[in-house]
Order: structure tokens, then C-alpha cells, then sequence
């Protein structure tokens, strides 16, 4: 009863005129920054921090939040009608919404992404509301192993589900695995793979890596494509068809809930709900081989995912002040900035800065959504110009957008390189999505298994007499099991072809 | 028009003189200043630093733009700041002592030295602390360290990152109380500190004043010993090292701004001037400590033998560090 005066007092605060255009401002930034690839969120509310030293904590708070959530929904644009993802968390959407660009529905692909995001966005904040301070606790069980056995099962989903192509997956995951060992030991700071080269120490920078696999690989594809193959759409309908709708709702709902569980898992990071979000609508669909050519639940789930997942994040950081993500973490030091430390005592220290903080999450999903319905009309402009143009400004972007990350040079060569390679492993069918996952969860995973053996002194048994671990490990094993499991009949009847005596009741074989 | 011949004759000067390696402090800055963070945004270096340009470039005349060079544990930073030209325009953030151990730590192949910094104005010095959950079975320092004692190796004890101060801080108790042995656990940064506490995955938390105060104020946590030689004002309860017994355990992690070695005289002074007053300016003393940061000024000779008091000590607890026997 006391927590929903509060909301209300919040709203009255949330709404007043003042705090209503800050909280505008911000989505319209923050939608900015997310388009322009390679700004992703964490840089831009960084960058955008002085812009609020002059207003009061509340205003400035409402703002940054602001600019943070638009980004989040602002890389579905480029990542749709460009297939570039404008921030790291919309690489996954790229996969059908640019398919349903390249199909003429660019305008419902953004339409289903602004409604997903919404409602991900006003569920997750309605969560939010009601079951923070229990569920943050909760959240505070899983400490290295428990972390290390999540993503260690994270990555085994995203292998496991990949079908016939699981072995490439696995391949792929363990050269992103791989390519995250690059720099500084996190544990022990030695140089690894560095080769004495400064700019190596630090890792190969991921938005660089992730701009060149998606980005300057698809400008290389689309070069040697033949001209008529130029993506024209025509915005004829934003909102989706009966059919569409049907398909999306279940992935809608999905994606919240995956989005919102896991922006409790401090952490994780913006990246691994979108994925897992696909790949769970990948594996319910009845007609799982539509994904990837423009399947509107492709769409619907990751988006609904990213932005749950973002409101969701809130919950630890607001209840514990612990940030779970890059971005999390640059509004917390703004929190600071203006005198105020997030955690168990915010609530009743701030209510009144807390709840009008709160409020302002549901206006700010309106306001997403009230500017990016009517804006996608704009943004998909961007298709009418003509092939050559469009894909040097995209090139210009990225390469402005890798150059911005840390004002070096070494980052655009790394996107170019990357861009090359990503060609190639487009060319010759090896999936780029377990490779970016490795490459973003390499360095988590490898800190919490070390991490992990500190605590126990180098002993393994760690990870089986935890049983919050030892279930998530066992989890992890039978995804692959199983999904080899799967495969094996297949294999079985090779075999009976070649001589072995295998009794069958079935007719053929492949 | 007389005017624009004056200016221009100016101009031309300024060029001579910077080309020839003299640069005039009267025409400096000319352009915006760089100030480097070697961490991530949102870290508390990264606050100090925000706060003191939003001040110091009123007095300055031109930006001053805070950026972030993290990762690393600093090094990737420090090292971009080594490579600079040293023209005033591109300055940075030294931690004390990870910047030392970045460089006496042969593992990290540093590629500078000591000497590649010149010191100009300290900003923060936050004391070490040592903390436990408030239902924690260690109620005072004695009980952490008899504890130790008497089953060495097993109390699982969190650093904020490998040879950073905190780090250095568990060698400088064990070296004072013979027989106590901590199993170290490296965790990055204060937050996840919290979060292995307050998960129960760690036992006991070695980080700095600033970064747990309020939680300590607010009965959340419980401070067992500030390693400084007199009681913060952000924790007045909590006893000092000396008060409970291990005087020689003194630890904190300061931050200041240094340049690339080769500063020109006249340049370091405008810049140690203008920072000088912008941290003694109350609005910059006010915002650092309701952040929880203690405003600790030393510039000239005076920061510069602390960087070369703090190297030394750094460089005992450095090699121990790599030579004891539970890593």
C-alpha cells in the first residue's frame, strides 16, 4: 500500500513538465546514440554525463536512464534496415529483421521491434515494482562457480540448438573462446597472444570485432551482389498482419521473461537474453528453418528480450547497488556524481528520487515508443538512397564509429581485418553468432572459473558439491547430449550402409 | 586589421617556439586538454576526475575532456600516456601504488618506467579498509586474525585486483601477524566484492575507505580496522591499524595527475596552478566527499617523493607477493 503511494507520488513528479522533457531528451539521444554503430550505450551516457551537471540529481538521473534505454532500442534500426548492429545487444536482431528488410517488411520488423521493446520494457518495470528487494536477494547466490556453470551452459544452448551445423557452432565458439584470451591475463596480468604489441594488451575490442563481421562483411557481400539486389523497401505497414501478430505474441511474451530473469543475474550482460531469446523461439517454432530468413519471431524475441533484460537490470543495481552491466555501471557513477549510492537503504533514504526514477521508466517506454512508430518512416529513408551511397555512409560509420571507441587506429584495422574474415566464414557457411558469443563471454567465463579455484585453493570439487553449479553444469551436458543424441540416428543408418547388419524397419535411407 | 597582423605575428611566434622545444606557459592551452582515466567510467578515479575538470577548465579556459582508457588494471592506460607527446595537452590519472606494481611486476612486461611520469597535483588518498558481512563470526580484527592463525590458508579474502593496494595491504597484515595466512581471492573492483560477500562466497574484504562507507555507516557491513594513521571521518567507529595492534599497517590508494616525462617547466607550472585551485575549490571538496573521497592535496617535491616512498615499499611487497608460496 505504501510502495504504491509512493509510485503514485512518483508519477506526479515523473510527469511534471520539467522532468517529462528530460526524460524526452534522453530517449531522443539515447535513440541516437544506438543508431550510430559503435557508440553503444556505455560510451554515450558517458559522454553525455556533463550534459547533466546542472540539473538536479533527480532530473539528471531520469535523463541518463532515459538516454540508456533509447540506446538500447535505438541499434534495432541500423541493425534491421542496414544489418549493422548500431550496439551490441541488437547483433542477434540483424539475423531475420534485416531479412524482413531485405523482404520488403522493414517497416513491420521495426514496428514488432518498438512494440516488443515496449512491452519488455513496462513488464519488466511493473517487475520491478513488485518483486525487487526478494529477487535481488536471490540473484546473490550465484557467486564464480554458479557463474561460470551458467555460462558455460550458455554457450553449450547456443551450440546445441544450432541443429546439423552443431559441430561448426562448436567450432566457432571456441575460436571466439580463443580470441578472448588476447591481452592481459585477468587473474595474473601477463600478456598473452600480445606479441609486444601495446594496443594487444587490452584484448581485441569487441564492438570493433562485432562492426567488421556483421557490418564490413555484409558491404562486402553486398559489392559483389549484382545491382538490381539493391535493399528497397517500401514502409506500406508498420504494424504486423493477423498472422504476424500470432506468431509474435508467444515470442513477445518469451522474450520478456527470458530478458527479465536474466537482468537479474548481475553480470550477464545485454547480449546473452537476446541470444538466448532466439534461440529458444528457434527451437519452439514449429518451422524452425523460416529463421533467418526473415522470421518475424526473430525479431520480436530478441527485442522483447533486450529491453526486459534493461529494466530488469535495474533490480540489482538499484536494490544492491551492484551494476551488471558496462552501461549500469556509467549511470551508477552519476548516481555518485550527484551524492547518492544505490543499495538496500536508497529506498528508504531517496523515496522520493527513487520512485520518480521508477515512474519515469514507464514514461520513458511511452515516449520510445510514441517517437519510434512514427519516426521508422524516417529512419527507413535511409533505404531509398541509392546502393553506393548508402554502403559508403555505412562504411564511413563504422569506421568512424571503430576510430571513436578509444580515438586509435588499431581498432579500425581490427574491423577491417574482421570484416574480411567474416566474409569468409559467410561465404563458406560457419555461423557468426557462437563466435561473438565466445569472443564476449571468454573473458567472464575465465575469470569466474579462476576466480572459482582461488576460493577453493585449486580444488575442482568446487564446482560438483555447489548444487545451484553441479545442476547448471548437468544442464549444460545434456543440451549437447541430447543434441548430439539427435544426430546419432542419422549416423546409426550410415552405418548399417556400410555393411554392418543393423536390423531396421525403415524403408530408406539418406 | 592591425589587429589580425599582431595576432598573426603572434601565431608565428608560438609555432617557432613550440617547434624549437620552448614552449611559452602564456600560450598554453590553446586547445582542449586530454585528461586520461585508466579505468573504465563509473569508477571513483573516474568520478574525481570528472568533477575536477568540470572546475579546473572554468579556470583554464579551454575543455578539459575526460578519457577513458581501461583495462588491464590500469596498464593499457598508462601505457598510452607513456607514448604521448609531453606538451601539456595529454595528461592522466596515476594510481598509487597499481601504477608502481604495473611496472615492477616483470610478468606485465611493462613498457615504461618509473620515471615516465612527472607528478604533478595528487587529488584522493582513500585509507585501506578491512570489512566482513554484519553477521560475520569476526567481530574485531583479532578474531580475523587469530582465525588465520589457526587454520591458515582457508579464510577466503578478496582483493579488488592482483598487486593492486589491496592486495599489497593482506601481505603488509600476514608480514605484521606471523602465522596468519589468507586464501586470496582476486575479484575486480569494489562491486563485486559486494556482491561475493553479500552472496556468502567470500569471508572477508580488503578495499579502500571510499568505496564501502555508507554501507559501514549504515550498519550493512562492519569495518574492522582503517588502515591509516588516524580514524576517517567516513567511518569514525572504526578503529585504526594502530588501535588494534598492527601499526606498521598502513595502505591507502591515492590518486593524482601526472604528465609524460619532459614536461616543460612553465607548462607543468600553469597546470599544477589551475588544478591546484580547482581542487581547493569547495564545490570540488563537497562533491568528492559526499562521494566518500577524501580531498589529500600534495604537489611539487612533496608528491614526488611520495610516488618515489610509495614505488619503494611497492617493490618489497611486489616481490613477495610473486615469491609466496599460497598465490
Amino acid at each position: 500500500m505504501d510502495m504504491l503511494q509512493h509510485l503514485v507520488s512518483g508519477f506526479g513528479a515523473a510527469l511534471s513538465p520539467a522532468y517529462l522533457a528530460y526524460a524526452f531528451a534522453g530517449c531522443m539521444l539515447g535513440t541516437l546514440i544506438g543508431v550510430l554503430p559503435g557508440l553503444g550505450p556505455a560510451a554515450g551516457t558517458a559522454i553525455l554525463i556533463p550534459l547533466t551537471f546542472k540539473l538536479d540529481p533527480t532530473g539528471a538521473i531520469i535523463m541518463l536512464s532515459a538516454i540508456y534505454y533509447g540506446a538500447m532500442y535505438g541499434g534495432t534500426i541500423t541493425s534491421v534496415l542496414i544489418n549493422v548492429p548500431g550496439e551490441a545487444a541488437s547483433v542477434i536482431t540483424c539475423i531475420d529483421g534485416h531479412q524482413m528488410a531485405r523482404q520488403g517488411r522493414a517497416g513491420t520488423a521495426l514496428g514488432i521491434a518498438a512494440i516488443g521493446s515496449f512491452v519488455g520494457g513496462m513488464v519488466a518495470t511493473i517487475a520491478l515494482v513488485v518483486v525487487a528487494p526478494p529477487l535481488a536477494q536471490m540473484a546473490l547466490r550465484f557467486g564464480p562457480p554458479e557463474f561460470f556453470a551458467l555460462m558455460l551452459f550458455g554457450l553449450c544452448l547456443v551450440s546445441g540448438l544450432a541443429g546439423r551445423s552443431m559441430l561448426a557452432a562448436l567450432l566457432m565458439t571456441v575460436l571466439g573462446l580463443l580470441l578472448a584470451m588476447i591481452g592481459i591475463d585477468p587473474v595474473r596480468g601477463a600478456p598473452r597472444f600480445a606479441f609486444d604489441i601495446p594496443d594487444l594488451y587490452d584484448g581485441i575490442g569487441f564492438i570493433a570485432v562485432v562492426m567488421g563481421l556483421f557490418g564490413i562483411s555484409e558491404i562486402l557481400l553486398a559489392a559483389e551482389a549484382p545491382v538490381r539486389d539493391v535493399v528497397r523497401t517500401k514502409l506500406s505497414r508498420l504494424l504486423p498482419s493477423r498472422e504476424e501478430w500470432r506468431r509474435s505474441l508467444g515470442a513477445i511474451g518469451r522474450g520478456t521473461g527470458i530478458g527479465f530473469a536474466l537482468g537479474l543475474i548481475p553480470g550477464i550482460g545485454a547480449i546473452v537474453p537476446t541470444f538466448m531469446a532466439y534461440v529458444a523461439e528457434k527451437r519452439l517454432s514449429k518451422t524452425p528453418e523460416r529463421f533467418g530468413q526473415g522470421a518475424i519471431e526473430g525479431v520480436a524475441a530478441p527485442e522483447s528480450a533486450n529491453n526486459a533484460y534493461a529494466n530488469a537490470a535495474m533490480i540489482p543495481f538499484l536494490t544492491l547497488g551492484i551494476p551488471s552491466s558496462p552501461t549500469i555501471a556509467v549511470l551508477m557513477g552519476a548516481f555518485i556524481i550527484n551524492g547518492i549510492t544505490p543499495g538496500p537503504f536508497l529506498f528508504q533514504e531517496r523515496p522520493d528520487l527513487v520512485w520518480a526514477v521508477i515512474a519515469s521508466f514507464f514514461v520513458g517506454n511511452v515516449i520510445l515508443l510514441a517517437l519510434n512508430l512514427p519516426l521508422v518512416g524516417l529512419w527507413a529513408k535511409l533505404l531509398h538512397l541509392p546502393f553506393q551511397y548508402l554502403w559508403v555512409g555505412v562504411l564511413l560509420f563504422c569506421v568512424v564509429g571503430a576510430y571513436s571507441l578509444q580515438q586509435s587506429t588499431f581498432d579500425v584495422w581490427v574491423m577491417i581485418a574482421f570484416g574480411i574474415i567474416g566474409y569468409v566464414f559467410r561465404k563458406v557457411d560457419l555461423p557468426l553468432a557462437p563466435l561473438v558469443l565466445g569472443l564476449i563471454l571468454g573473458p567472464a567465463i575465465e575469470k569466474s572459473l579462476r576466480t572459482s579455484l582461488e576460493m577453493s585453493a585449486g580444488d575442482y570439487s568446487i564446482f560438483i558439491t555447489r548444487p545451484l553449479c553441479l545442476g547448471l553444469l548437468i544442464a549444460a551436458a545434456a543440451v549437447l547430449v541430447g543434441a548430439a543424441l539427435k544426430l546419432a540416428p542419422n549416423a546409426l543408418r550410415r552405418l548399417s550402409f556400410s555393411g554392418i547388419p543393423v536390423k531396421s524397419n525403415e524403408g530408406g535411407g539418406p | 586589421m592591425m589587429k589580425s597582423l599582431v595576432k598573426r605575428a603572434l601565431a608565428a611566434v608560438a609555432v617557432i617556439a613550440a617547434s624549437s622545444g620552448i614552449a611559452l606557459a602564456d600560450d598554453f592551452p590553446s586547445r582542449p586538454v586530454q585528461l586520461m582515466v585508466a579505468f573504465p567510467p563509473g569508477g571513483s578515479t573516474d568520478v574525481g576526475a570528472r568533477i575536477v575538470a568540470s572546475i579546473a577548465e572554468k579556470i583554464l579556459g579551454k575543455p578539459i575532456v575526460v578519457l577513458n582508457k581501461g583495462g588491464a588494471g590500469g596498464q593499457v592506460g598508462w601505457t598510452d600516456m607513456a607514448r604521448q607527446k609531453p606538451d601539456g595537452y595529454y595528461i592522466g590519472y596515476i594510481n598509487l601504488p597499481a601504477t608502481n606494481t604495473v611496472v615492477l611486476d616483470p610478468e606485465r612486461k611493462a613498457t615504461f618506467g618509473v620515471d615516465a611520469f612527472v607528478p604533478i597535483i595528487n587529488q584522493v588518498l582513500d585509507p585501506g579498509i578491512v570489512w566482513v558481512r554484519a553477521d560475520s563470526p569476526y567481530k574485531t580484527l583479532k578474531d580475523l586474525v587469530d582465525a588465520a592463525k589457526k587454520a591458515p590458508n582457508t579464510i577466503r579474502t578478496a582483493t579488488t585486483g592482483i598487486l593492486g593496494d589491496d592486495h599489497l595491504a593482506i601481505l603488509m597484515l600476514e608480514e605484521a601477524a606471523p602465522g596468519a595466512i589468507f586464501r586470496i581471492v582476486h575479484l575486480e573492483g569494489g562491486a563485486a566484492q559486494l556482491k561475493e560477500i553479500m552472496g556468502g562466497h567470500v569471508d572477508v574484504a580488503f578495499d579502500n575507505v571510499g568505496s564501502v562507507a555508507p554501507r559501514v555507516r549504515s550498519g550493512e557491513l562492519r569495518g574492522l580496522a582503517v588502515m591509516d594513521h588516524q580514524r576517517s571521518k567516513f567511518v569514525p567507529d572504526v578503529p585504526t591499524m594502530k588501535e588494534v595492534g598492527y601499526p606498521t599497517v598502513i595502505s591507502s590508494s591515492t590518486r593524482g595527475i601526472a604528465a609524460p616525462k619532459g614536461l616543460p617547466q612553465p607548462v607543468l607550472k600553469k597546470l599544477e596552478e589551475v588544478l591546484k585551485k580547482a581542487m581547493e575549490d569547495p564545490e570540488h571538496v563537497q562533491k568528492l566527499e559526499s562521494a566518500g573521497l577524501a580531498v589529500k592535496i600534495m604537489v611539487g617535491d612533496e608528491y614526488a617523493r611520495y610516488y618515489r616512498e610509495i614505488h619503494e615499499q611497492a617493490k618489497k611487497y611486489t616481490e613477495w607477493a610473486k615469491s609466496r608460496p599460497h598465490k
